[in-house]
């Protein structure tokens, strides 16, 4: 069964050529996570003490300012960030749309950039080659697909690259805002394919503002503030007390 | 750090090392990419690198004879056996310190074993010495050539070499990551090591000392443990017992390093 589980799970990054903060700077900073000076080292907390656990079919809308940790705590879910300290336990194949056109590379045609792309994901070249017109007629790209990625317009390089990465449908889907892609027709297109796999999979991890995309498909939430889980529950509650903290009640006294 | 060694972090690193080499359906198109698309677009395509490299050995090789007093039919099969494996070892160790640092997005962004990259490094170089070596039945034609039994040496001799290389790659990309000051360090140290090892001298000219500059370089062990049975000649079994020594040294360093600071490399992007 795909599971994620947390035990205070925290990401610290230490950043080696940071000037020491100054006072001024301290004053003006609002968003982001924690920065501690220790010596020379400036070490930022991106995710502190983070103790989760998802289960099957759960769908997990995260919420918080910017620099809260959203992404950073969809990145332990991909397993990419292992916590500095703490664990962080992922089973299941996870598929995470936080950068869709990761690994394309403009020099090679769109058919290469599948081929390569869907080793990645850990498909043989059989599979892939299996799915390479499938891809081709969702994307629309027909001819293009044999042309370098770099002739492309930039919508259909997103195209392309929305069709690669979600050919395979994950246990864990893991997005960072709901990706629209392309023209209005496409767009359709697209939200349909995301809503399929949002439905097989079997955890989902949704990090947005609007609460209204993700009362549509979330059914827990959790609220992050300088890296911390403030707030776990249903979606109302969250959802009231991240209102509660909108941005003119987020002034906070000089540390 | 909070990042001690534990056998939580062996353990990860052990399946990292397991699965990372065993995915060669990964690695293999990926370092393979990267060649095609550095020459994506000229003509000769990846045929330059054959092309430059023998366009070095010819140059260099004729300035040379003259200048040692020695026949060029000597000289210039000498100076290309040893200068496509100089090659492969200068490119892997310069390929190292980019490692990480070129595969931030992908670090970022997926839990792919770590190994891959170091893979991904080798597989590049390895491609690009497969590119050289065509040159060599140019310059056999040319200058005359005898085959031997020998020649299989070749084998084993390409295996230490990449069983040290994929160690070496590896220890040298994760410092590079953490000290951005390494990779000019390894550069210049490269500079320094050409003229150091015996590639385009032997250790015959050195004297009494040859011995001392070909047998504590390791990258003329491993030069040697490779040219030599392409020329025909068996090497001594002292560059073996160095080659073995040099990898378990590699092993004793690499291994905990890798355990303890594989998870970190992320954070040091």
């Amino acid at each position: 069964m795909p599971s994620i589980q947390l035990r205070s799970a925290t990401v610290d990054f230490p950043i080696y050529n940071a000037r020491t903060r100054s006072l001024r700077h301290g004053l003006l900073r609002r968003v982001g996570g924690r920065i501690q000076p220790q010596g020379d080292l400036v070490t930022v907390n991106a995710l502190r003490d983070v103790t989760l656990s998802l289960h099957a079919g759960d769908r997990l809308a995260i919420l918080g300012g910017n620099g809260a940790g959203k992404s950073t705590l969809l990145r332990v879910f991909a397993g990419s960030y292992e916590p500095s300290s703490g664990t962080a336990d992922i089973n299941g194949s996870v598929s995470s749309l936080l950068d869709i056109t990761l690994g394309m590379d403009f020099e090679l045609t769109g058919e290469e950039n599948i081929l390569l792309r869907g080793a990645f994901v850990g498909m043989s070249r059989q599979e892939v080659k299996q799915r390479i017109p499938e891809i081709a007629e969702f994307s629309e790209l027909g001819e293009y697909l044999h042309l370098p990625v770099r002739t492309y317009s930039s919508g259909m390089m997103l195209r392309l690259a929305f069709a690669i990465s979600t050919a395979r449908a994950p246990d864990i889907l893991l997005l960072d805002e709901m990706i629209g892609v392309g023209d209005r027709a496409f767009i359709t297109k697209t939200s349909k394919r995301l809503e399929k796999l949002m439905d097989t999979a079997s955890i989902l991890a949704l990090a947005s503002h609007d609460t209204a995309t993700l009362s549509r498909y979330c059914n827990r939430a959790v609220l992050l503030q300088e890296g911390s889980i403030v707030m776990e529950g249903s979606l109302a509650t969250v959802f009231k007390a991240y209102e509660a903290t909108s941005p003119s009640d987020n002034l906070r006294q000089p540390s | 750090m909070a990042h001690r060694l534990t056998s939580r972090s062996w353990q990860f690193a052990k399946r990292d090392f397991i699965e990372g080499v065993g995915a060669w359906h990964v690695w293999l198109p990926f370092g393979l990419k990267d060649i095609r698309q550095r020459y994506r677009r000229s003509r000769l395509g990846q045929f330059w690198i054959s092309i430059s490299t023998g366009i070095f050995i010819a140059g260099i090789g004729v300035l040379y004879a003259v200048l040692f007093k020695i026949p060029p039919h000597d000289y210039l099969p000498y100076l290309a056996v040893n200068y496509i494996v100089w090659l492969l070892m200068a490119g892997m160790a310069n390929d190292s310190t980019a490692a990480f640092v070129e595969a931030s997005a992908y670090l970022r962004q997926d839990a792919l074993p770590k190994t891959i990259y170091i893979m991904r490094v080798l597989v590049r170089n390895v491609t690009i010495f497969a590119h050289n070596l065509v040159v060599l039945p140019f310059i056999f034609l040319v200058f005359g050539f005898r085959a031997s039994i020998a020649m299989l040496l070749v084998v084993p001799g390409l295996v230490l070499l990449l069983i040290a290389g994929f160690l070496t790659v590896l220890v040298s990309s994760l410092l590079s990551t953490r000290f951005r000051d390494f990779p000019q360090i390894v550069q210049s140290t490269l500079q320094v090591a050409f003229f150091a090892t015996p590639v385009m001298w032997a250790p015959q000219q050195m004297g009494p000392i040859g011995w001392y500059f070909v047998h504590l370089n390791p990258f003329a062990i491993f030069l040697q443990l490779i040219a030599e049975p392409i020329r025909g000649k068996a090497p001594d079994l002292s560059l073996y017992v160095g080659a073995g020594i040099i990898i378990c040294i590699l092993l004793i360093f690499t291994l905990p390093f890798f355990a303890r600071y594989r998870a970190r490399v992320v954070y040091w992007l």
